[in-house]
């Protein structure tokens, strides 16, 4: 029984991680550009559920308005940050990005203050009991908000013209463009949807430990970039299993490996003993 | 349909075409012919809006579209089949025909694409297949299909026989030829010559970025010696 809880809880973690990580992934895959400042539009996400759930009483609500306004906050910075530095070496962008996440950090830490925020109705913290497992509530949400995202995602990237133009332009922008997609616009998209899938993991993981602070964005902003190496970086399939994968090795690990190895470290020796052996990360293409 | 005037293009600080002119009549097919590095293929991404233009104008039907983006020249009627092919190597071949009709509605880009299939049966079984799995031949085909897709009045083919075997360029020129008898302009690059000049009406010959000879396809044909001085003999 104990197997398959850690494996549940594996699986909870994994879906967070995924959220978090097909977002870059996605950004990643259009621009060649390592999107760290992601992580800070995660914490916005969080701060704006749990200041409008408190505000108005609705969790959904305030859920949905964090996704429309971290969505908009994403494409300005797509506007404002990396569109001018698109013709400088990656590099660039790259510092730019963790610059911009260390002063969302900071300007969260002077807006809402050092201490962090809590939701003031905690019935997502009450247990849920499915024959013979047990789980909060809040885990419940964030494996079935990961589900509803990922097919989202899937419809999104397979069936729809938007997502085939997305994938027409990662390959050949130039030729894609000379078929009338306008890449401009697939970048737009790209970063509203990437940040609408960050908004969703800050609120389910404000929810799940019932605590916002500005300094949440770090744990996920390094270990996503771990996951979308190992997963082949712009690989969307790659970064979703490496996400799960990663979430039940960490479930396992901090039962058998937690006396001399922290939870978070994992992430780092699985990323190393992968790399060692597939540069490519689990699921690229050599 | 189209005019070029004087049109000079190149990559950053080199210029690959200078002073290049010539025009296409509505239903004609232009051949431009030339040896490696004549400029054919800069020319043709210049038409498409893919190479810096440095001067000159490019005229089609009544409209300047010597500054329109690559999308703007897409919806006017100008599409192209690159050098390469240059297919989403990653999407199925379905997929690559729908970004070929990116710009038309949903109902026009179903009955285009039956043309395209009517057009290289071959295709059908390889609709869910990955673009970038098929043969060099079966790539072409998907090219050629991806530029009908985008209802042009002018297509461009870049060397469409490059690297396929006989039979696909039979296959290949065949289609071209059928788009052609229903009314549709052609500019086709080549290197080889025999095909293209059973297909073409003019000829226009490069060399070294600029126009080294033009006519019509008949005396292009009666005239080897004038292609040997400038093919190199390429064909």
């Amino acid at each position: 029984m104990l197997y398959i809880e850690l494996a549940l809880q594996g699986l909870v973690n994994g879906s967070m991680y995924a959220i978090v990580a097909v977002g870059l992934t996605l950004i990643y895959g259009l621009l060649r550009v390592l999107h760290v400042a992601h992580a800070g539009l995660f914490t916005l996400g969080a701060y704006i559920t749990v200041l409008l759930t408190n505000a108005t009483g609705s969790l959904v609500a305030g859920t949905l308005i964090s996704m429309l306004v971290v969505g908009i906050v994403g494409m300005v910075v797509y506007r404002l940050l990396y569109e001018p530095l698109l013709a400088q070496p990656p590099y660039v962008a790259l510092i730019a990005s963790i610059g911009l996440f260390i002063a969302m950090e900071e300007g969260y830490r002077i807006i809402f203050g050092p201490y962090g925020n809590s939701f003031a109705s905690t019935w997502l913290t009450e247990r849920v009991t499915l024959g013979p497992f047990s789980m909060a509530a809040a885990d419940v949400a964030m494996l079935l908000g990961a589900i509803v995202l990922l097919i989202f995602l899937a419809v999104l990237m397979g069936r729809t013209r938007l997502g085939m133009a997305w994938r027409a332009t990662v390959t050949d922008p130039a030729m894609a463009r000379s078929f009338g997609v306008d890449t401009i616009k697939v970048r737009y998209g790209i970063f509203f949807v990437a940040s609408v899938f960050a908004a969703v993991a800050g609120s389910l993981v404000a929810v799940l430990n019932n605590l916002v602070e500005p300094t949440m964005g770090d744990v996920p902003s390094y270990k996503s970039l771990a996951i979308i190496v190992l997963g082949g970086l712009g690989n969307v399939t790659g970064t979703l299993l490496a996400s799960l994968l990663l979430g039940v090795i960490e479930a396992y690990g901090t039962i058998y490996t937690g006396a001399y190895l922290d939870r978070d470290a994992i992430a780092f020796v699985f990323l190393i003993a992968v790399l060692m052996i597939r540069p490519q990360g689990l699921f690229g293409a050599r | 349909m189209l005019e070029v005037r004087d049109l000079v293009c190149g990559y950053g600080h080199l210029v690959a075409v200078h002073g290049v002119s010539f025009s296409v009549k509505a239903g004609e097919a232009l051949a431009i012919l030339g040896a490696n590095g004549a400029g054919k293929t800069s020319t043709l991404m210049a038409l498409a809006g893919h190479v810096d233009i440095k001067g000159g104008s490019i005229t089609f039907g009544d409209e300047d579209v010597t500054r329109a983006t690559p999308m703007d020249r897409c919806g006017r009627g100008i599409a192209i089949t690159p050098e390469g092919r240059r297919l989403f190597s990653d999407l199925t071949v379905r997929e690559n025909l729908m970004v070929g009709g990116y710009l038309r509605s949903m109902a026009r880009a179903k009955i285009n694409l039956e043309k395209v299939l009517d057009l290289f049966p071959r295709l059908k079984e390889r609709l869910h297949n990955r673009a970038g799995s098929l043969s060099g031949g079966e790539q072409q085909m998907v090219s050629i299909g991806r530029a009908m897709m985008a209802e042009p009045k002018l297509m461009m083919i870049d060397e469409v026989s490059l690297g396929l075997m006989p039979k696909n360029v039979d296959i290949c020129y065949e289609a071209l030829d059928k788009l052609r008898s229903t009314g549709l302009t052609l500019i086709l690059v080549e290197q080889s010559l025999e095909r293209v000049l059973s297909i073409a009406d003019q000829v226009c010959v490069l060399d070294s970025g600029a126009v080294a000879w033009t006519g019509s396809a008949g005396e292009a044909r009666g005239n080897p010696e004038i292609l040997d001085a400038y093919m190199g003999g390429a064909h």
